[in-house]
């Protein structure tokens, strides 16, 4: 049993914040039918993930592969007028309508909120813009680091005196799409609920801000900024020779807090180690053969090991170097010592004890790039589990499938289509799957 | 209710009618108030004295106070508050008492603690099929780590966060792995629970029927690297980390430039150098006429473009950016299309014209200082089921009376008796 059986969800989305939305909600048993069209495609190519001896096309993207498991495809030209028909038709007999366009790209096709209201009074609408449907600024765009650097999470990362750091990656892509999912699974329980649909208008730049939420309020309430000496104090809780302040990482400012290179000094050897208490920090200085150095006084109290960081970090570091970083985990947490090793992706799917025994990447067949780990939910539900159940869609996989078993159109439409220009611009080259589907 | 105060009723939140029990610390906090700023009763159970985590800076005014964490204040908002000691019998069987009419239950507990108190799901669900009970943990309910200790920095190690994350070896040499700061590792792992519990609720308005929900915050944030997963499954890639821009296999041009304020602005040029580019990046730059030589025909051949991408990027481009102030640098290029954003600090955002626009900010009354402060809003604007922030975080045991005595019962005098015995 899945959480969301019998829910059916059209999905315009493409890149990558609305197709992890819609991966999330197809996994926990949502039908997704993904709508594309080659030549606008944005999220299959370029693709720099496509196996080394594979030729990069449109179904042979790796990273597509993992954001899109559990859907199928429909290849529909939506501006044309029969492809747009074939879209209201889709929107009668389903729940939700996703995407993550810029702001008027849906109404200008007219497929607007009152558009789709119309042709299903019920329907649950997201739309996942840059910057939302309103505000002065709703025809800005935005990718990931723009939105992070824009909405002050980019400015939280790094070492002081230094630009930022930033995150390495569109983080509110993957946040956006948890949020695309979140509204869309909210407005569908208020549906159910009260059979009142909606339109919920989410944006990617907006949804980052709440995420920095007591930096602004320190702001808001005492007045203090975040451009200020000391600040972003890198992996540290405080930085040494600047102003006590909180840092808005959570948990109480302390030292040893940072990473500490390991054994055999890789480009991702490290560990970090944290201690919250005195008591942390003894059994610590145990576990490293109480190095005659950290039993000077000055290590003994909190205040003494925030003052003297730069010597207590090069002491810890003088004892990580000596071991790789999953000994150091293993030594400092079986004493109660708050220590985990930086893991790159490699460290995650071949290393990590924990993801493996808890099934966090599965393999799945896919027919054109073959057998390969997906990535699974960080949740089990005990009666409708997520799981991941197709392997993305070759594009346009599913068009027959879609238009005559769901749509109940006959099989000289879909071939009338295929020559007209809806289902497949008339110039490209077909694949043998398509071929098959006009017989 | 009159017609007329029908229609000046506002609209409801879409979790409206739900009853939430937190018993949540700093990992949880945030996924009740991703459900109680949409409209569900959100109890928060305390300990007596009050949830640790009060204990975390900034404070009000800098006076270190359990009432006066801001941190506390922003992650409890559309709350209630009340306190029990589920470590005694009486505050176990209230805890019981109220779970029978709850709808959701979240805990953040070590695993196995809450059966050790005998409020597991099995017990709990026995008296109530239609309960939710999600566990956000760590690591989960299950497995060798289970039971080890963390915090936000060591997920972000863990979660790979910190692998991707950090500087250019020009930026600064022989830097670490950076941990991006703001506590995500909290909010990664509240925004999944909060899906798995919503999930959880649509099923049970066709099912009737609740369930156990085992998240884990490790989990979360090895989700949580876009393509890092992917470059590794597929091509055996291990990434580099660069300053302000996405890592990658290989080197990559830069993307963030320092403005003439001595901000940043975030500008992504390489990969979209192309003829026609080339014009619109030429109108923009003359704007403050700084094109050099970017209309020179040359550049409408896409191998002169290619050839002179750093001259492109690191003399024009930055120049440009250079010669003016970022928030200036940052409408200019949005304006003509650009996807370009200048790089805030978080207090900028209190004057951005278009979060005003959006109704974005919300003034929460906190009584006891006589006054109102500014909160950040919604994510997302809900046409039919409005976010709202109901009330200030709750104050140590402030709704003890209303909520044990008004809904389970209980006299004045029995709220004497467990104070006094220490259970609230």
């Amino acid at each position: 049993m899945k959480a969301l059986a019998g829910i059916r969800v059209v999905d315009f989305s493409w890149v990558r914040a609305g197709p992890w939305a819609t991966r999330w909600l197809g996994a926990l048993g949502a039908e997704i039918i993904k709508i594309e069209w080659p030549e606008s495609e944005r999220g299959r190519l370029p693709s720099s993930t496509t196996p080394q001896h594979l030729e990069a096309n449109l179904n042979t993207s790796g990273n597509f592969n993992d954001t899109n498991v559990n859907k199928k495809s429909l290849s529909l030209n939506v501006r044309t007028p029969k492809g747009l028909d074939i879209a209201k038709r889709l929107i009668a007999v389903s729940d939700i309508v996703i995407e993550n366009f810029s702001s008027r790209v849906l109404r200008n096709w007219g497929l607007g909120y009152d558009e789709q209201r119309r042709i299903k009074p019920d329907i649950v609408y997201v739309s996942m813009s840059g910057y939302g449907h309103t505000g002065r600024h709703h025809r800005y765009t935005t990718f990931g680091p723009v939105a992070q650097a824009v909405s002050g999470q980019t400015f939280q990362s790094g070492l002081p005196d230094h630009p930022p750091a930033g995150w390495g990656w569109s983080y509110m892509d993957d946040t956006g799409g948890m949020y695309g999912a979140m509204c869309a699974m909210t407005g569908l329980y208020h549906r159910n609920m009260t059979g009142q649909g909606q339109h919920i208008d989410l944006s990617q730049m907006v949804a980052s801000v709440p995420l920095v939420g007591p930096a602004l309020l320190d702001f808001t309430v005492n007045g203090r900024g975040s451009r200020r000496p000391g600040y972003p104090p890198g992996n540290r809780a405080h930085w040494p020779g600047t102003p006590l302040t909180a840092n808005y990482r959570g948990g109480p400012t302390v030292a040893p807090h940072n990473a500490y290179r390991t054994d055999p000094r890789g480009y991702n050897d490290w560990c970090v180690i944290v201690c919250q208490s005195d008591e942390e920090w003894r059994r610590l200085a145990e576990i490293m053969g109480n190095p005659a150095w950290a039993a000077d006084d000055k290590f003994a109290t909190i205040a003494g090991r925030l003052q003297h960081q730069e010597e207590l970090d090069e002491g810890i570091e003088a004892w990580t170097r000596t071991l790789g970083k999953y000994a150091v985990t293993e030594r400092c947490q079986a004493a109660g010592v708050r220590a985990l090793p930086v893991q790159s992706a490699e460290d995650r799917v071949e290393h990590d004890p924990q993801l493996r025994q808890r099934e966090m990447y599965l393999e799945m067949e896919h027919p054109a790039l073959g057998r390969h780990k997906v990535q699974n939910a960080p949740f089990k539900l005990s009666e409708t589990p997520a799981q991941n159940t197709l392997p993305s869609p070759m594009i346009g996989q599913h068009t027959r499938e879609i238009v005559e078993r769901l749509l109940g159109l006959p099989h000289e439409e879909l071939q009338a289509g295929f020559a007209d220009g809806t289902f497949w611009p008339t110039k490209r080259p077909r694949f043998p799957y398509q071929e098959e589907m006009l017989r | 209710m009159t017609d007329a105060a029908s229609q000046s009723a506002p609209l409801a939140g879409p979790l409206t009618g739900l009853r939430v029990l937190e018993l949540a610390g700093e990992t949880g906090q945030f996924c009740g108030k991703l459900l109680g700023d949409l409209g569900a009763d959100v109890v928060k159970i305390e300990p007596p004295g009050g949830e640790p985590c009060r204990r975390i800076g900034p404070f009000a005014d800098d006076i270190p106070h359990p009432e006066r964490s801001l941190s506390f204040w922003y992650y409890n908002t559309s709350k209630r508050g009340i306190t029990l000691d589920l470590g005694t019998a009486d505050g176990r069987d209230l805890f019981q008492r109220l779970a029978r009419a709850a709808d959701i239950v979240i805990e953040t507990f070590r695993p196995g603690h809450l059966s050790s108190l005998g409020c597991d799901y099995e017990t709990l669900s026995r008296q109530n099929p239609g309960l939710i009970l999600c566990s956000l943990t760590p690591f989960g309910q299950t497995g060798p780590w289970r039971d080890y200790l963390s915090s936000d920095l060591l997920h972000m190690a863990a979660g790979g966060e910190m692998a991707s994350s950090g500087y250019d070896e020009t930026d600064a040499p022989d830097a670490p792995p950076i941990a991006p700061g703001g506590g995500n590792a909290w909010h990664m792992g509240c925004h999944f629970a909060y899906m798995a519990i919503v999930a959880a609720l649509v099923h049970r308005t066709v099912s009737g029927r609740g369930q156990y929900i085992d998240a884990s915050i490790h989990e979360a944030c090895a989700l949580t690297t876009e393509s890092a997963i992917a470059n590794y499954v597929y091509r055996g890639e291990v990434l580099q980390r660069h300053t302000g821009r996405h890592h990658g296999a290989g080197p990559s041009p830069r993307t963030q430039f320092r403005a003439a304020d001595g901000n940043y602005v975030c500008a992504l040029v390489g990969g979209r150098l192309n003829p026609r580019y080339m014009k619109e990046l030429a109108d923009l730059l003359d704007t403050n006429g700084m094109a050099g030589d970017l209309r020179d025909p040359k550049y409408q051949d896409q191998a002169v473009i290619t050839e002179n991408t750093s001259h492109i990027i690191d003399e024009l481009v930055a120049g440009f950016i250079a010669s003016l102030p970022a928030e200036e640098v940052y409408h200019r290029a949005q304006e003509r299309g650009f996807t370009w954003g200048a790089v805030r600090a978080p207090e900028q955002l209190l004057d951005d014209p278009h979060l005003s626009d959006r109704g974005f900010w919300k003034e929460v009354a906190h009584p006891e200082f006589s006054r109102s402060f500014t909160y950040p809003g919604e994510a997302a604007i809900y046409g039919g089921s409005p976010w709202r922030i109901s009330r200030r975080a709750p104050l140590i045991g402030e709704h003890n009376a209303e909520i044990l005595c008004g809904d389970l019962g209980l006299s004045p005098g029995d709220l004497i008796v467990l104070a006094e015995n220490r259970v609230i």
